[in-house]
């Protein structure tokens, strides 16, 4: 009896043992060393890139709880019936701003824009920009304001949507002055990167990781960067959409430096000298931390920097065939037709 | 105080946030043609960048023969929704909306006048009830409403 007491305390204090060393956990590494940043992550946040002035950068608990709460009080009023017997909405524009652009848009019910703030550290964080420390990306130069004021259109990587169909003369005039998302070449609002900010709806991200590659796949438009490691950029006369992305390790984070960008993509106003340097490292079993430093002396007075939380789903990322069902552009375009012919 | 200051330095934050998404309502919908649609849907298009949600609209001078009402002309409308990939993670998809059910949708017509098609401002059942959220007999398993609820979806293995 003793015996098989004695057995029996040595087997539990056996498997105990284990549970004791996962605190801390060691990092998940892939079989040649390096941290396994691999999974799927939804980055979907209610914490904007930049804060409002004079905002600090952390907020208690009590408060992201509660602006959290009134979030999740919001979505379920949207949701709640309306009138089955009502009428059509005004003539003139429903007043909405932003991308529903005075018509309305769409329902609530296909936004999946996160329900809580990032927690890093254990602060709440109100704007993704860390530096500068006001939470604002720097001041456009001189050059910069000139080249915007310059454009006619400005097909950016994520253009700002809030216009009433009235943007200008020639915004319209062909579907390559359309902003990028429109045109289904990269998801709106920087979705794709570098640097990836959290959107509207469909922000899962998925991480493949090789001994010399790692692919960023990004859900929205099917974008997928292709990070060669310690690898060379490429000549400067090749660009591509989201730059050219190469990689090395830094300890236990990732560090991917990206290039070569066409003068096409203009994140932020940005020009083709864009150069954006992430940091991947895992936090825990269940989320990565992302950093990003953004420069581009011809277009900000310094550079400015990020940082986001990347927690790990079990959601699918589903496939975006974005021209599919891209009847909207056709239908902008007919519309500025029409909007002519009455002009004249 | 400082409570107070941040309430309404966020309530600026909101204000200064610009809602973006895949291309402008203004540019593609014209605010001077609000239109009430109520009809039944003959098919769904569950695509990208936006699903599309075909109904017909019962009409003496309709363009051709109504599928679900007898002996009656219709006109079919085109309405714009979101992406349906936020739906499919909550286990909804496009047979969630079978065809015939009754809808009541209002909007803004496209500004080009000769096409029938329209933003789904507001997509309800002839009750009310917002579609997808809260429906019988659908087949839409969760109401969306509540983000816990999602993991239930078949499409969402849960967080």
């Amino acid at each position: 009896m003793r015996a098989i007491v004695a057995v029996a305390i040595a087997l539990v204090s056996v498997l105990a043992a284990p549970l004791s060393a996962q605190a801390p956990r060691p990092t998940l590494r892939t079989p040649d060393g390096h941290p396994d940043l691999q999974g799927t992550y939804d980055i979907a946040s209610m914490t904007p890139l930049e804060r409002a002035p004079g905002t600090p950068l952390v907020m208690t608990k009590e408060e992201a709880a509660r602006f959290e709460k009134e979030r999740a009080d919001r979505v379920k009023r949207l949701a709640l019936p309306s009138n089955g017997d009502r009428s059509a909405p005004p003539a003139g524009g429903d007043g909405s701003t932003g991308a529903a652009g005075n018509v309305g848009g769409y329902n609530n019910f296909w936004i999946d824009n996160g329900t809580e703030y990032y927690t890093i550290d254990g602060q709440k964080r109100m704007s993704v920009i860390v530096d500068p420390p006001d939470g604002r990306i720097p001041p456009l130069t001189r050059e910069a304001q000139q080249r915007a004021a310059s454009r006619v259109a400005r097909p950016t990587s994520d253009a700002q949507e809030n216009d009433l169909g009235l943007e200008g003369p020639t915004a319209y005039d062909d579907m390559e002055r359309r902003p990028l998302g429109e045109r289904c070449l990269l998801g709106f609002g920087s979705t794709s990167g570098p640097p990836s900010l959290p959107v509207l709806y469909n922000n899962l991200h998925q991480i493949v990781q090789t001994n010399d590659t790692v692919l960023i796949l990004n859900e929205m438009v099917h974008d997928a960067r292709v990070v060669r490691i310690d690898a060379q950029h490429l000549p400067t006369t090749i660009r591509k959409w989201m730059g050219d992305s190469v990689g090395h390790w830094e300890g236990d984070a990732l560090v991917v430096d990206t290039t070569n960008f066409t003068d096409k993509t203009r994140f932020r106003g940005a020009s083709e000298h864009l150069h954006v340097v992430e940091r991947f490292s895992r936090i825990d079993a269940k989320a990565l931390r992302y950093r990003f430093t953004v420069e581009d002396p011809s277009t900000w007075e310094k550079p400015w920097s990020g940082e986001e939380v990347w927690p790990a789903t079990k959601d699918l990322l589903f496939e975006y065939a974005c021209h599919e069902g891209n009847y909207a552009l056709g239908n902008i375009l007919r519309g500025a037709r029409l909007r002519e012919k009455t002009r004249q | 105080m400082r409570s107070k200051l941040l309430m309404s330095a966020a309530g600026l934050l909101v204000a200064i946030v610009p809602v973006m998404g895949h291309h402008a309502f203004g540019g593609e919908f014209d605010p001077n043609k609000p239109v009430l649609l109520k009809g039944k849907v003959t098919k769904l298009e569950w695509v990208n960048p936006h699903a599309w949600i075909h109904v017909e609209i019962p009409k003496e001078n309709g363009e051709k023969a109504c599928e679900f009402t007898p002996n009656a002309k219709c006109d079919e409308w085109m309405v714009e929704g979101g992406t349906p990939n936020t739906l499919l993670r909550r286990g909804i998809t496009r047979d969630s909306l079978k065809a015939g059910t009754e809808l009541v949708i209002d909007g803004y017509q496209a500004r080009d006048h000769s096409l029938n098609r329209a933003n789904g401002r507001n997509v309800t059942y002839p009750d009310g009830r917002k579609l997808f959220l809260g429906s019988s007999g659908t087949g839409a398993p969760t109401d969306g409403a509540d983000p816990t609820e999602a993991a239930k979806g078949r499409g969402r293995g849960g967080r």
